[in-house]
């Protein structure tokens, strides 16, 4: 099972930040979040916080994405040493998606409107 | 505690001097938050007969208690001050990413007070707040400002992508700067604080921009009562179409039934129809025309502004827009019947700083002076009949203040009776008249007549309520719609996504999962009549009397549309009475009583 994206029909509004929060510490902080929408003047591109890794990457390249150099930073999934996000802002603690326990229910796809957020079977 | 931070951060610009103060509680219990907020700090600390333009005017932006919090639409902020535009008390409300920020950072309103001695732009960062100095951001344009901003914080913090652009940016343009008085507080790329002239406020003040950035947090009260009623919204919004329609087209489809229903502004208000605008009564076709994708504010599922290109080498840029109201009032009322043009002057009025609103009622008021021959072609310096491109260069003469630009930046009636002829500005208290044509529905004459701002279409509009086509109902939809736009807006709700009448009790719901307090419709509407109330004390106080309750001689004798006028008279004293007020429309000691504001009456009454 995986959540699915659709960048293109994301609105970047946010609410799987927030949600994502509420539903892992109780507060409303996009911060805290384990899925992060970075917003591009061309189209919005939500990332799912991946496993840590302890390593820096050596090799920072530039990925195309719709026609549209992205750093590679961004659409990395990965919390590491080098990136703020995928990380508790006080403790540092590294973040993962656990799409919200079992049986999988993640909460951002459920406020997702647009539907740009899918959950399907694989 | 829920849904607040509890703290007010003021900055004195002329000591250079910041503090942070605790938020009193009769502020949030008896104001709710944003506007109403807004409204009892100014009431309390400024002369309402103050130059709008000096440093003792302060400059508020405030945030509500969903503000943050995930409620759907709920994620504004407000900016307030004394309207250099109408001179009463204003509070426009602005979408995007700064009022989550500001909340997020730890402050729920933040009060600039004084003026700076050269240009500065205020950065808070959490806790750290800076004034910085802006002399290399002066002149520049709203976006271009944004993008400097960014790259300034990138190199000062080292913060990631993500953090850049989460942050949000309220800033001024050269109109702004230029102290024009329509000028807009614009805020992330294209939204605007826009309807009374707090650009040139935050102008006066030598502020060029406030960014926030907050890694903080917001509590509610019962969070999982709260996750399952914004999931039942959902629903709703799913069931009866309006999340996917307003996702579609957003205010796209209202040019069409504006258009179809004969109320869509048209040559300064002269006509209700624009033979131009058929081709765009479908808004699939202005869809496939200029549209780059949906863009939502922050925590707003429905998405409903628009980035849009037009294919012109001279602006290679995505915008944000155009709304409905830019293109009536930028458009059909300035005689622009092509979608490229109307995107251009959009765009033109958004990087100045300008209120697309007003601008276009200056504009097409120029328009007709020239075309009756008021305003010589040697005082333009060019031809300047209705639908003429060389508005454009209007436009940018007003927000730098070159040329006759000099005295259509004071306003319209200064302008059209420099000319002449004040009749021709389309306006109230100073201020444009938005997009629906008032003759077309009475009950909207009355709105724009009797809102606290000035013609002001997001205060007070064409109220929602089962029966409202009935005349009878007129008057009393009126207050009540008034009153129910005051409490949205000290939530701070969206009032596109939350004015119908299915919606109408969303506030009082998540008001009581977030601060856990037990909200109730009655008592909220109680509160938005009291923040109506304070706003109408501070504005007589200003001088603002009933005379100014009036509508332009053109909607009150001339039958325009559907052969009608508006018979103002009447319905105003039918509205005083409603509300409680004399015949002069000041409140009475009775209805103040009740809103516990007695003493706030004194030496108005």
């Amino acid at each position: 099972m995986r959540i699915k994206i659709d960048h293109k029909k994301c609105i970047g509004c946010k609410q799987c930040e927030i949600v994502c929060s509420l539903a892992h510490t109780g507060t409303a902080n996009p911060w805290r979040s384990r899925i992060r929408i970075f917003i591009k003047e061309e189209f919005c591109l939500p990332v799912i916080a991946g496993p840590y890794t302890e390593a820096a990457c050596n090799s920072k390249g530039m990925v195309m994405v719709d026609g549209l150099e992205v750093d590679g930073c961004v659409v990395c999934r990965a919390s590491c040493p080098t990136k703020s996000v995928y990380k508790e802002p006080d403790t540092g603690i590294a973040l993962k998606c656990d799409f919200c326990g079992e049986p999988p229910d993640p909460q951002c796809v459920r406020w997702c409107a647009p539907e740009a957020l899918t959950l399907i079977e694989e | 505690m829920f849904g607040w931070n509890g703290k007010i951060l003021r900055i004195d610009l002329s000591e250079g001097k910041c503090k942070v103060e605790d938020m009193p509680t009769y502020l949030m219990t008896d104001y709710i938050g944003g506007r109403g907020m807004c409204t009892r700090i100014l009431f309390d600390e400024i002369d309402p007969r103050i130059d709008a333009l000096s440093p003792q005017n302060k400059l508020i932006f405030a945030t509500g208690p969903l503000t943050g919090t995930g409620a759907p639409a709920a994620s504004r902020f407000i900016a307030s001050a004394k309207s250099p535009l109408s001179n009463c008390v204003s509070s426009p409300c602005c979408g995007g990413y700064f009022g989550a920020n500001l909340k997020y950072a730890g402050y729920d309103l933040l009060i600039l007070e004084g003026k700076s001695p050269r240009p500065v732009y205020v950065s808070i960062h959490n806790d750290r707040v800076e004034i910085r100095p802006a002399e290399h951001l002066w002149g520049k344009l709203a976006t271009e400002t944004e993008h400097a901003l960014r790259a300034d914080m990138k190199l000062r913090d080292d913060l990631d992508d993500w953090a850049l652009n989460t942050m949000g940016i309220a800033d001024i343009g050269p109109a702004g700067e230029n102290l024009v008085r329509f000028a807009c507080i614009m805020s992330d790329g294209g939204r605007a604080a826009g309807r009374s002239g707090l650009g040139a406020v935050m102008g006066s003040k030598n502020i060029k921009a406030v960014t926030a950035l907050g890694m903080g947090q917001v509590n509610i009260a019962d969070v999982e009562g709260f996750r399952k009623a914004v999931m039942g919204f959902y629903q709703e919004g799913r069931d009866n179409g309006e999340l996917v329609k307003r996702r579609m087209y957003g205010t796209w489809s209202l040019p069409g039934r504006a258009n179809k229903s004969k109320s869509q502004a048209t040559f300064n208000f002269k006509e209700g129809y624009s033979e131009a605008f058929v081709k765009y009564e479908d808004p699939e076709v202005i869809r496939k025309l200029i549209r780059v994708r949906d863009e939502g504010c922050f925590s707003c599922p429905f998405g409903c502004s628009k980035r849009s290109r037009i294919k012109d080498p001279e602006y290679p840029f995505t915008a944000k827009g155009p709304e409905h109201e830019t293109m009536a009032l930028l458009g059909s009322n300035c005689g622009l019947g092509d979608m490229e043009d109307i995107c251009r002057a959009n765009y033109l009025c958004n990087e100045l700083g300008m209120d697309t609103i007003t601008a276009g009622a200056m504009v097409s008021c120029a328009m007709e002076l020239y075309e009756e021959g008021y305003l010589p072609e040697k005082n333009l310096g060019y031809p300047l009949e209705f639908g003429n491109t060389n508005m454009f260069k209007l436009l940018k003469q007003i927000a730098h203040r070159e040329g006759i630009g000099d005295s259509m930046a004071e306003g319209g009636i200064a302008f059209a009776s420099k000319y002449g002829h004040p009749e021709l500005f389309m306006g109230i208290k100073g201020m444009g008249i938005p997009a629906w044509h008032p003759q077309a529905f009475d009950a909207l004459g009355l709105q724009y007549a009797t809102n606290n701002v000035g013609a002001n279409h997001t205060k007070s509009t064409l109220p929602f309520y089962e029966g409202r086509k009935d005349p009878a109902y007129f008057v009393e939809f009126t207050k009540k719609d008034q009153d129910y736009l005051a409490t949205s807006d000290s939530g701070v709700l969206c009032w596109i996504i939350y004015h119908g009448p299915l919606w109408g009790e969303k506030l009082s719901e998540w008001l009581t999962y977030v601060t856990g307090a037990k909200h109730t419709v009655e008592g909220l509407d109680r509160m938005g009549e009291r923040i109506w109330n304070l706003e109408r004390l501070f504005n007589l106080k200003a001088g603002i009397t009933f005379k100014d309750d009036t509508l332009p001689p053109r909607i009150l004798k001339e039958p325009r549309v559907k052969n009608r006028v508006v018979n103002i008279d009447r319905l105003l004293q039918e509205y005083y009475k409603w509300r409680g007020w004399d015949e002069k429309g000041v409140p009475t000691q009775e209805k103040l009583r009740e809103l516990g504001l007695e003493k706030e009456g004194t030496g108005v009454i």
